[in-house]
């Protein structure tokens, strides 16, 4: 168990750079993730933290230790790749005790430490098989066991399910958590689907361009997002966004008015924004009610309803065309090409002033 | 990083130092018979390791080459046999290839397995009753025998490389043709036959090497001097003058340069289409 | 598919019948038949007029059991085998040297590397004879030089003109020019290890060794094997080498003498010995017996063991 910290890390390909100087502090025994798009420059500030990739500038301490010129193997960490990166000619038991013979750990040690994490995985049945005779969630857990018997002091998870199908998906995101339950060890996780990021973390990284553009719990991300980035990225389906203007800044808030739509009064800061300036408000759609109690108002036109059961969601359009979705109980009678009034409480709404980041809110 | 480089077995340094040497042991002796080729005879003897000079240069090697052997001919033997091969290897051999990998016939395993014992048996092993054979055909001293020979020589491996990159061809393409009504033949020629075109340079090479640099069958069915190849011939010059070095350099040099140039022309395509696992 | 009926179910396939005929016509004429036809050949014997006749097993017993059939013929064999061992020692471990660092991550000058390497690969058999033959040559004398450079020129001999050196000279001739096969191949097989597989050894705390050692090399024993067989084929079906360099004599004192010059004395024959197209095949079917006995083994001796894993 350890605790990581990054000091202005950076990346560069040449001239090109693709880390932009990110600082990030992991608690001992925390489970992070690192969420984004594709190409947002997570798996490469994984790799740094393995030290499969040289760190261009800025610090890494691993505890106490700055450990930029440390090999991966000093680093006392153990990585799940998404393959799995299973070795083809060795069985389960030689996978797993492959990076303990090479640290030159006694036999009889090595024999328990592999038997007893595959018992943990219920691999103990699969130990002579070789990874083509697994099945997609056995070689997952095989990964994970070879990852569990280095006793690391960081786990690194590269995007670990994404090569498994829905429903094994889910019962192995349970037994990651429960696994991080059992051994608190810090556990670093890089996927793109924020939904394993919200079910998953202790503290969640949204990355995006090489940038970090916030850290936090997930409720804090999914309650107060800093700006349009996150806004949109966290929560599904995503939230709205509604062109708008400032009319009026005063002590109990802003003001807005958005087209096709009333004019609402949001208990936020202004901070530096001033009145006149255009600003994107954001509601979820989880947020929008059908009728008008609500403080802020919408009217527009159905475009498509999907039952999902439980739930149903009404995609509609704003007289300026502005498209949205609204989460619904199952009863609405939302129908195709109908009319409809939308409304939101004040409480629940976001605004994002013309850089994008989110206005405060009021004590 | 300074730590992590030297635990390594050998650094970048000792990498370079043993493929640098390596390359340098594998390209002086080619080297040193072109360069001594350009020189008059003295300066062969002199000063082998040194390049030709101003005083030293000399064609004379080259002059009594061209005039005593005929090299222009034996130099179009070995291209006219070369790549008409090749012409009939890649067209029957694609037919077939298509035939083995696309179609579910009886005994379609078995003759896959027929066609590639080649692969594994040497041809030459039949040398005797080849010879027979040409000479029951009456095609000795002819080039024609030799091609006859050579398709029969390169046709496994070819349909052996054909057959996987077929393989390949996604089923959607031929299924949407046949769908628009084109003939079997058609979709062989206007569509398998187009897309196969980067497996060419792959087949080209184990084709082309093999019977260009060929001395036995040029040697036992088309001696005569009319027929010569390159490789033939130069083995036979260079028998005849063994002792006039300028001639002896001058038809090496001779035989070398054409395939080398060739050879850095199409080294990457060749070695890409070697390492793109066609053959395994 | 559209096209799976065969014979007497649908319509008969003619395509596939004209796909194939022109292929298997010319394999089997020029290939299978004289392959199949030399066989038969060895049973046969010739008479002065070139009639044959039926002869049993008189041509083996006499290459295998007359004193002076007997002694070329192993001594051939035992050449033979020579030249295929410096082959396996020599040139296929340089070749997974070379490889292993030319598939070094981040090396530069990779493909310049592999291009000049693999260049004397290309060049003919018998022209790479003689150039050897001339470096080699007392006359021109620029080994000797070379040697002087590095002080050994008292090791110089003239090693291809001396019965006990030539063979080991020519085979290391043959090594020196074909390297750049397995090299390219065991090259081939190193790049589809997936790099997931040494970065995850990497974290295991695999150095470059090891990562060699106990990773990469299991993988791409099947390729080691399979270059080793393609070797072997090579080898017992070599001539063009010796004979450009040796001639037909396999000289000095037949002390470089292979199954592929024995195979052309015999059936060209040579000074007193007349040729014998008949004996020729003999040797050719004995050449053939022991490629397949390497194949065999090869096949289901070696490559059933080896599995070859998917990655």
């Amino acid at each position: 168990m350890s605790s990581i910290r990054l000091n202005n890390v950076k990346k560069a390909y040449g001239a090109t750079e693709v880390i932009h100087g990110v600082d990030l502090d992991i608690s001992e025994g925390e489970f992070v993730v690192f969420v984004g798009p594709s190409g947002c420059g997570k798996s490469t500030l994984l790799r740094l933290i393995s030290g499969l990739e040289d760190i261009t500038d800025g610090d890494l301490y691993i505890g106490d230790e700055r450990v930029n010129d440390y090999r991966p193997k000093e680093r006392g960490i153990a990585m799940v790749f998404q393959s799995y990166a299973l070795y083809p000619h060795m069985t389960v038991y030689k996978n797993m005790a492959f990076g303990l013979k090479l640290g030159k750990t006694d036999k009889a040690e090595i024999d328990r430490r592999v038997r007893e994490t595959a018992k943990i995985l219920q691999l103990d049945k699969l130990l002579d098989r070789r990874p083509s005779e697994l099945s997609g969630g056995q070689r997952q857990r095989v990964a994970i066991g070879r990852a569990i018997v280095r006793q690391p002091k960081v786990f690194l998870f590269d995007e670990p399910l994404s090569n498994l199908d829905a429903a094994l998906r889910v019962q192995t995101r349970i037994e990651i958590a429960n696994l991080h339950e059992e051994l608190k060890t810090t556990i670093i996780y890089v996927t793109h689907d924020q939904v394993e990021a919200m079910t998953l973390a202790d503290k969640i990284v949204v990355l995006n361009g090489g940038n970090v553009e916030q850290v936090g719990a997930p409720l804090e991300l999914y309650n107060s997002p800093r700006n349009l980035f996150v806004a949109g990225f966290i929560g599904s389906p995503s939230m709205n966004f509604i062109k708008g203007e400032i009319t009026l800044i005063s002590d109990t808030g802003v003001t807005v008015t958005a087209g096709g739509g009333s004019a609402v009064t949001l208990p936020l800061k202004p901070g530096k924004a001033t009145v006149g300036e255009a600003v994107t408000i954001g509601v979820r759609p989880e947020h929008m009610n059908e009728g008008a109690d609500g403080d802020f108002h919408l009217t527009g036109r159905v475009d498509v309803v999907e039952r999902l059961g439980d739930v149903s969601y009404v995609y509609f359009h704003l007289p300026d065309t502005e498209r949205l979705t609204m989460s619904v109980p199952f009863t609405s009678a939302a129908k195709k090409g109908e009319a409809i009034a939308v409304s939101a409480a004040s409480a629940d709404i976001h605004l994002f002033d013309e850089q994008g980041q989110a206005l405060e809110r009021l004590p | 990083m300074s730590m992590q480089k030297m635990r390594k077995p050998l650094g970048a340094a000792g990498v370079h130092a043993i493929l640098g040497a390596y390359t340098v042991l594998a390209l002086w002796p080619i080297f040193l018979v072109i360069a001594n080729s350009f020189k008059e005879r003295k300066a062969i003897f002199r000063d082998p390791l040194a390049l030709p000079t101003i005083d030293s240069f000399s064609l004379i090697g080259f002059e009594k080459v061209l005039g005593k052997s005929s090299f222009g001919l034996y130099l179009f033997n070995s291209l006219s046999v070369t790549l008409i091969t090749l012409a009939i290897v890649l067209l029957i051999g694609a037919m077939a290839a298509w035939a083995l990998s696309e179609y579910k016939f009886k005994g379609n395993t078995l003759l896959s397995i027929y066609m590639a014992i080649g692969i594994m048996v040497p041809i030459r092993l039949g040398s005797v009753s080849i010879l027979q054979l040409i000479v029951d055909l009456d095609l000795t001293n002819t080039r024609t025998a030799l091609v006859l020979v050579y398709v029969a020589q390169s046709l496994p491996l070819a349909i052996f490389i054909l057959s996987e990159f077929m393989r390949q061809i996604p089923g959607d393409l031929k299924e949407a043709a046949r769908c628009d009504g084109i003939s079997e033949y058609g979709i062989f020629f206007h569509i398998i036959l187009p897309l196969v075109r980067p497996a060419i340079a792959t087949v080209g090479v184990f084709t082309m090497v093999p019977i260009w640099n060929d001395l036995w069958f040029p040697l036992i069915l088309a001696p005569s001097p009319e027929t010569a190849t390159i490789t033939l011939g130069v083995q036979q010059f260079i028998g005849q003058y063994v002792t006039d070095w300028n001639s002896v350099l001058a038809s090496l040099t001779m035989a070398i340069l054409p395939v080398l140039i060739i050879y850095l022309i199409f080294s990457r395509q060749l070695i890409r289409g070697i390492t793109s696992g066609a053959v395994k | 598919m559209k096209t799976t009926q065969t014979g007497w179910l649908g319509r008969f396939p003619w395509h596939i019948a004209v796909f194939l005929a022109p292929a298997v016509l010319i394999y089997t004429l020029f290939m299978i038949y004289p392959l199949l036809d030399s066989i038969r050949l060895s049973f046969f014997t010739a008479d002065d007029s070139g009639a044959i006749s039926y002869a049993g097993f008189a041509n083996y017993v006499t290459i295998l059991g007359d004193p002076e059939w007997r002694a070329s013929f192993l001594n051939a064999l035992y050449n033979n085998l020579v030249f295929f061992l410096v082959h396996m020692l020599v040139q296929n471990p340089v070749g997974l040297l070379l490889a292993a660092l030319l598939s070094l991550p981040r090396l530069r000058l990779r493909s310049t590397y592999r291009t000049l390497i693999f260049m004397p690969t290309m060049l003919s058999v018998v022209i790479i004879g003689f150039v050897w033959q001339l470096i080699l040559s007392p006359l021109w004398g620029i080994s000797e030089t070379l040697l002087y450079y590095v002080g050994l020129v008292d090791w110089f001999e003239p090693w291809l003109g001396q019965e006990n050196t030539a063979l080991v000279t020519l085979s290391l001739i043959s090594v020196w020019q074909f390297v750049g096969i397995p090299m390219i191949l065991i090259y081939a097989a190193l790049l589809l290890i997936p790099e997931d597989l040494t970065e995850a050894a990497e974290i295991d705390g695999a150095n470059h060794w090891h990562i060699f050692w106990h990773i990469k090399l299991p993988l791409i024993l099947p390729t080691i094997a399979m270059v080793s067989i393609l070797t072997f084929i090579a080898n017992f079906n070599a001539f063009d080498l010796i004979y450009a360099v040796k001639g037909a004599l396999a000289g000095p004192n037949f002390s470089t003498d292979i199954m592929g010059t024995l195979f052309y004395r015999t059936f060209f024959g040579f000074q007193l010995q007349l040729g014998s197209p008949t004996m020729g095949a003999t040797v050719a079917t004995l050449m053939f017996l022991v490629i397949l006995v390497g194949v065999l083994f090869y096949l289901f001796g070696v490559q059933r063991r080896l599995r070859r894993y998917a990655m």
